[in-house]
């Protein structure tokens, strides 16, 4: 591999860390997804940075338009469920939702 | 035309909105229903056929131009249709009678319709990036379905679950990137074949991981397991039977076995890491099982525990120990389906979750005991029921492999798993009939039925274990034991 | 490749200002920015359809749909974070980033590859003829979500 794919895999990393450390330490929902959704980031520029280093950029497009495709439906889904929530509790505070317990 | 799997059900569900609002409840029922009906036949008639000569693999012409959409059909993609089918078929006819409280039956055929497509398609695709697709078609379609009730648990259950289940997908695309990266393709057979040139050592060994963290999340298997005892129980029961029964096995044992087995090679340390993830889920979960009191909970921990069986025979590697771990996915696909069900038949019945609460159901609801009794000992293995086999195959097969500790905490676990399902049947519906129930009735007629239809096949596939397993199972484990050579034979397009 | 990393840089540092962010409407425009950069980013990797997308889509729709749910759901009381994460959250994320670039430099040239043909065709034909089975798959994604949607604000009338 390239040594270009490897600076695009620092900056992926870093994307995909900072997600999961926002994932682990915010409360706000909205703030939580915002933390997924830069994990997907990441994982496209990922996707994108391995096809320019095989020289396959055109299958990499497909696969990070598809991939953007399905961040979409996830988004919709996602914040569809957390204005429900925000009706039953009136609260964004990830610690209201506790009653189930895993 | 195996496209029909992914496509048939994708049409109907974009039709049932407007079917939905002419007819309200006939309509969606039949057309779902008829549909899913029409998939298990022809997976049930046609599928062997096609099988017969070695897999099948479709490139379809569209509208004049050949389109690459590529399709493949073999032993074990059959394998997993009919289980989906089945109990697919099975929940969809409960939901007619239970989900009539919910309200917008049309919506959630329409999405009910999405995950069986998706599911279909990860099972038929033939490249990576396909089974991560259609695997997130199923998971955003799950999603909704679990929140489907709105209450504010479901609501929880359904965000949390998004949350892991996110996460997971992004390990599972960035494995995905980095075979890309090293073998230039994602097609299942040149990965195949690039992956045996390359000797790629401890980079394969970080992809793997990533997918077992990904899958293994998919698939619950401890320590990944925390989101289902909250998503499962608070899900419709339908929803319940199909995420226990059907999506944690496709989307999580399915895609990891099929990547883990074909593409890159079933070696001693993958082995041992899955015999262990198998045999610390079935331990820790069936603990978590007896302490429960809430009925699908117990439910929820049992199936990861039973997952953690699967885990365990396919791991073992040995064409014995993968038949028995795929026999043993498709009983717990039935049995526990049939559980789910019958426990909400329960729930609609007496209201409650809650087994401290119920009491000598069985006087009142006869059909319902009966058919949870067939499901509760199918699980547990006893004989001659579906369970006990598939159970027997995995021991002996641990035995032959020369893991005797792991025969003897198979062995052990099961007894454990008898133990909290007898508790159940003792609870809920044998002993003195609490006074609270005397007005309940046995549940309405599509409850009974699709409840009756699958504790008739969990008998049935116990009594004729034998041809089953050479019909069905023995392909599918075939597939399974050959190991790379499956795909890069007669996968080549 | 110095502007490259530069954007690299930038998108990365907007994407940690919209995590850290107080104010849930700044994190949403902090989001937008990272995406217009990474859309930006692709466009100099010679994919300017996946820079279109991302700008279009994530910079556009993706932001659109945040500041919705932000406008739902505004209230009175705001949601306190941890002290202790607000200052926890970068001190770790730098302490990540030197532990990241200590691994990338350590696999430099460990992972194998094998040497990749050209690719031939257009980006439509391997959109539309390679990757048929993915559209499929797009149009299954977009049916779930919007069942899942239209399930999820549906009237309830009687159930709790």
């Amino acid at each position: 591999m390239t040594n270009t794919w490897y600076l695009y895999l620092f900056f992926a990393a870093a994307l995909v860390g900072a997600g999961l450390l926002g994932l682990l330490g915010k409360r706000n929902l909205i703030k939580l997804f915002i933390a997924i959704e830069v994990i997907g980031k990441g994982i496209s520029l990922l996707l994108l940075a391995t096809g320019f280093a095989k020289a396959s950029i055109l299958t990499a497009q497909a696969l990070v338009i598809t991939y953007i495709v399905i961040e979409v439906s996830l988004v919709a889904t996602a914040l569809a469920l957390i204005i429900n929530i925000y009706r039953h509790t009136k609260s964004l505070d990830i610690r209201g939702l506790t009653r189930l317990k895993g | 035309m195996i496209i029909l799997f992914v496509v048939l059900p994708l049409i109907v569900a974009g039709v049932l909105p407007l079917v939905g609002k002419v007819s309200r409840r006939v309509l969606p029922d039949l057309l779902a229903n008829t549909t899913l009906l029409f998939l298990l036949v022809y997976a049930a008639v046609a599928g062997r056929a096609l099988i017969a000569g070695g897999p099948i693999l479709q490139q379809m012409p569209w509208l004049g131009e050949t389109v690459n959409i590529r399709l493949a059909l073999d032993g074990f993609s059959l394998f997993m249709l009919m289980a989906v089918s089945l109990v697919g078929l099975a929940a969809s006819l409960f939901a007619i009678d239970y989900m009539e409280h919910y309200g917008a039956k049309a919506n959630f055929y329409a999405l009910y319709l999405v995950m069986i497509a998706g599911m279909n398609g990860l099972v038929l695709a033939s490249d990576l990036f396909g089974v991560y697709i259609f695997l997130e078609v199923a998971a955003v379609a799950s999603y909704a379905l679990v929140a489907f009730g709105l209450g504010h648990d479901e609501l929880e259950a359904a965000f949390k679950y998004l949350m892991l289940s996110v996460a997971a997908s992004a390990f599972i695309v960035a494995a995905i990137a980095i075979i890309f990266g090293m073998t230039g393709s994602l097609d299942f057979a040149a990965v195949a074949a690039a992956l045996k040139e390359l000797n790629a050592g401890p980079v394969l060994g970080i992809a793997t991981a990533f997918f077992l963290l990904g899958f293994g999340l998919k698939a619950a298997l401890v320590p990944f397991h925390a989101w289902l005892p909250d998503a499962h129980p608070s899900a419709p029961a339908p929803i319940s039977a199909v995420l226990s029964g059907l999506l944690i096995k496709v989307s999580g044992v399915y895609a990891m076995t099929r990547i883990f087995l074909n593409v890159f090679g079933l070696t001693p340390a993958l082995s041992t890491v899955l015999l262990w993830l198998g045999a610390v889920s079935m331990v820790v979960a069936a603990l978590l099982a007896l302490g429960q009191k809430d009925m699908k909970r117990m439910l929820a921990y049992s199936s990861i525990s039973q997952v953690g069986y699967v885990v365990l025979g396919i791991g073992i590697g040995t064409p014995l120990g993968i038949a028995g771990g795929l026999f043993h996915l498709f009983n717990h696909a039935l049995a526990k389906g049939l559980l789910f069900l019958t426990s909400g038949s329960v729930q609609q019945a007496t209201g409650t979750r809650d087994m401290d609460e119920m009491g000598g159901l069985a006087k009142r609801m006869p059909v319902t005991a009966a058919t949870n009794l067939i499901g509760a000992l199918s699980i547990a293995g006893v004989p001659p029921l579906n369970g006990f086999w598939s159970k027997l195959l995995i021991i002996v097969a641990l035995v032959q492999a020369g893991h005797p500790v792991f025969a003897v905490i198979a062995v052990l676990v099961s007894v454990l798993t008898l133990w909290y399902y007898l508790l159940m049947q003792r609870k809920a519906f044998f002993g003195q009939l609490n006074e609270k129930w005397a007005a309940v009735k046995e549940a309405p007629f599509w409850m009974t039925a699709s409840t009756v239809l699958l504790a008739l096949l969990c008998l049935g596939v116990g009594i004729l274990f034998a041809s089953t397993v050479s019909t069905w199972i023995q392909p599918a484990a075939d597939v399974l034991a050959d190991g790379i050579h499956a795909v890069t034979g007669s996968w080549g397009f | 490749m110095i502007l490259q990393t530069a954007l690299l840089i930038g998108m990365v540092l907007f994407s940690v200002l919209a995590i850290a962010l107080k104010d849930l409407l700044k994190s949403a425009i902090a989001l937008a920015v990272s995406s217009l950069l990474l859309g930006i980013i692709f466009f100099r990797m010679n994919a300017p359809y996946a820079g279109v997308f991302e700008i279009s889509v994530v910079a556009g729709l993706i932001t659109v749909l945040f500041v919705l749910t932000i406008a739902l759901t505004k209230s009175g009381d705001e949601v306190r974070e941890s002290r202790l994460v607000n200052w926890a959250f970068p001190a770790v994320f730098i302490v990540f980033l030197v532990i990241d670039a200590l691994v990338m430099k350590s696999l430099l040239g460990q992972v194998p590859a094998l040497a990749s043909g050209a690719e031939t065709g257009a980006f439509g034909d391997v959109l539309w003829k390679g990757r048929t089975l993915d559209l499929v798959g797009q149009i299954a994604v977009i049916l779930a979500g919007v069942f899942a949607v239209l399930a999820l604000f549906r009237k309830r009338d009687k159930h709790d």
